[in-house]
């Protein structure tokens, strides 16, 4: 086995509840922010995002 | 119906926690300062238990986070969220009741502590009958918040300002990391245990305290910037993309850094090494942040020259920015085998906090007290000596503790040509009484700095009706 195939092999018979429970979190969270991005930075979204910075100047 | 006309808004509760927050500045740097002067010259422990260094600089931590900080934080939530969404608070009897129950807390917090009542939890010291009432007057400050929004105007204002989103992250994360870290098993009126046990209780202690750091003193900071940044520069933020990025990145990561507190102890290697990875990653956000602040003046930089109160918040992003690449520097492992547990990080600490967080807070509680009592400041001359006493104290402040914290350092590590230390602990505690000297002084003009904002803020209070008069009679 070669040295990078030790460092990413896991022994998932041994993983508990919160291991399992800790992977899921942190691979939706990724997702999470994957999609979060993708949805702030498509330039269709552009105009309407920054129309918004416009308002706070006269609201008082 | 004009469904533009502005309603009127609930500012009491704001001029309250207004002005107690600049009276808390005033205590809290009172107490740093004083306590700075003990590590300089033991004898100003007098001997008192209650004034010692132990209880003394966990008084002055708790009142410049929770009371300076915390009084800032709602009397600026309290003040936008009205602002950016065209209405009135949801209850201003509900604010008024936090307000007051909320300073009643910081009181017997800080009384506690000096009684030396403890749980000896950084950042999180108060015993469990004040951490519970904390905890619950935190949640009607949330509640009223969230429904304040919630009533808004859905047609006039159907978007929800990113202020709001940052101030809201913070609410939600306290909340729940409050709590959680908080969980212990009363024996008495004023002696608890956490729950938590060993390494576990280590990693959840830092889990909170990093988190007091990312939440409480940026997330929520970082609202304050959005809002008073644009507004006294009377330009649009940079870019308003880019604030969303910053806002998710901040939410999605911040959590993840605690482990980086306890580098070489029982917790396992591997979660240290994914808090220093997270750590640096969390650079990219905290820049691109910081320079959207500071992007709002482009074109406009000679604004700098005469707006004093511009100059508190564009310095204060500047420290954020210092401030944020050097923790993630601090995290990794190499940096961190010689940094931690020295005066460095006390230093870092204090460039975030006197240089950023207090700064940025001082530039907003400037300008919330010309519209609050709709007048200029007594004293623009004033507040320019306070930028000057504010910036050459901290730099003062963080310069010594970065010579002091990394001679501690290498003097801690130094072997000599038969392997034993070279230096004693206490040749190392001599070696620092220069720059603890430095540090006291630093501190001592960040504390004139405060009390010549107190006495300006004072003035303009005082003679605001005054000079309203004289301006309606000149233009009669």
């Amino acid at each position: 086995m070669s040295t990078l195939e030790q460092y990413l092999s896991t022994d998932w018979a041994s993983m508990t509840t919160h291991d399992w429970a800790g992977l899921i979190v942190t691979v939706l969270v990724f997702f999470g922010m994957l999609i979060t991005f993708a949805l702030a930075l498509r330039p269709s979204k552009r105009k309407e995002l920054e129309e918004q910075k416009y308002k706070i100047l006269n609201d008082d | 119906m004009d469904t533009t006309a502005k309603p009127q808004y609930d500012d009491g509760v704001v001029k309250y926690l207004t002005v107690g927050a600049v009276v808390f500045l005033v205590l809290g740097t009172f107490f740093g300062t004083f306590a700075a002067s003990q590590l300089a010259w033991p004898a100003l422990n007098f001997d008192i238990a209650e004034i010692t260094f132990a209880r003394l600089r966990v008084i002055h931590t708790n009142t410049v986070i929770f009371a300076f900080g915390g009084m800032t934080l709602m009397a600026t939530a309290f003040y936008t969220v009205q602002r950016t969404n065209g209405v009135k608070l949801w209850s201003n009897g509900l604010a008024w009741w936090t307000a007051i129950l909320f300073t009643i807390g910081l009181l017997a917090t800080v009384t506690t502590i000096g009684l030396g009542m403890t749980t000896g939890k950084e950042y999180h010291e108060q015993e469990w009958p004040i951490a519970i009432a904390i905890a619950l007057v935190w949640t009607l400050y949330t509640f009223n918040f969230i429904l304040t929004i919630a009533s808004r105007n859905k047609e006039t204002h159907s978007h929800v300002y990113v202020s709001n989103w940052f101030f809201l992250g913070m609410m939600i994360a306290i909340t729940y990391l409050y709590v959680i870290n908080g969980l212990a098993i009363p024996v008495s009126l004023f002696q608890s245990y956490t729950l938590f046990g060993g390494v576990q209780g280590a990693m959840i202690q830092w889990w909170w305290g990093h988190n007091a750091v990312g939440f409480f003193l940026t997330a929520g900071f970082l609202a304050i910037m959005y809002y008073f940044v644009p507004k006294q520069a009377q330009r649009p933020i940079y870019s308003y993309r880019l604030s969303v990025i910053h806002f998710w990145a901040l939410m999605f990561g911040y959590v993840w850094l605690g482990a980086h507190h306890l580098q070489y102890t029982a917790l396992p290697d591997w979660t240290g090494s994914l808090g220093a990875v997270i750590s640096l990653a969390m650079i990219i956000p905290s820049w691109g942040g910081a320079l959207n602040g500071m992007l709002t003046l482009s074109g406009a930089w000679d604004r700098l020259r005469t707006d004093y109160i511009l100059r508190f918040l564009i310095m204060s992003l500047a420290f954020y920015a210092m401030s944020t690449f050097e923790g993630p520097v601090m995290a990794a492992k190499s940096v961190n085998a010689l940094s931690h547990y020295t005066d460095w990080t006390i230093g870092h600490v204090h460039s975030g906090a006197l240089g950023w967080v207090a700064m940025v807070s001082i530039g907003a509680i400037y300008h919330m007290v010309m519209k609050l009592w709709k007048t200029e400041m007594y004293s623009m001359q004033l507040i320019n000596i306070h930028f000057w006493l504010a910036t050459i104290g901290t730099v003062f402040y963080i310069v010594a503790m970065w010579v002091s914290g990394i001679m501690q350092g290498l003097m801690w590590r130094a072997y000599d040509e038969y392997g034993t230390l070279a230096y004693t602990f206490a040749e190392s505690v001599a070696a620092m009484h220069p720059y603890y000297v430095m540090r006291a002084f630093g501190g001592f003009i960040f504390f004139l700095g405060a009390v010549v904002m107190l006495y300006n803020i004072v003035m303009t209070i005082r003679t605001a009706g005054a000079r309203s008069a004289n301006k309606v009679e000149s233009l009669a």
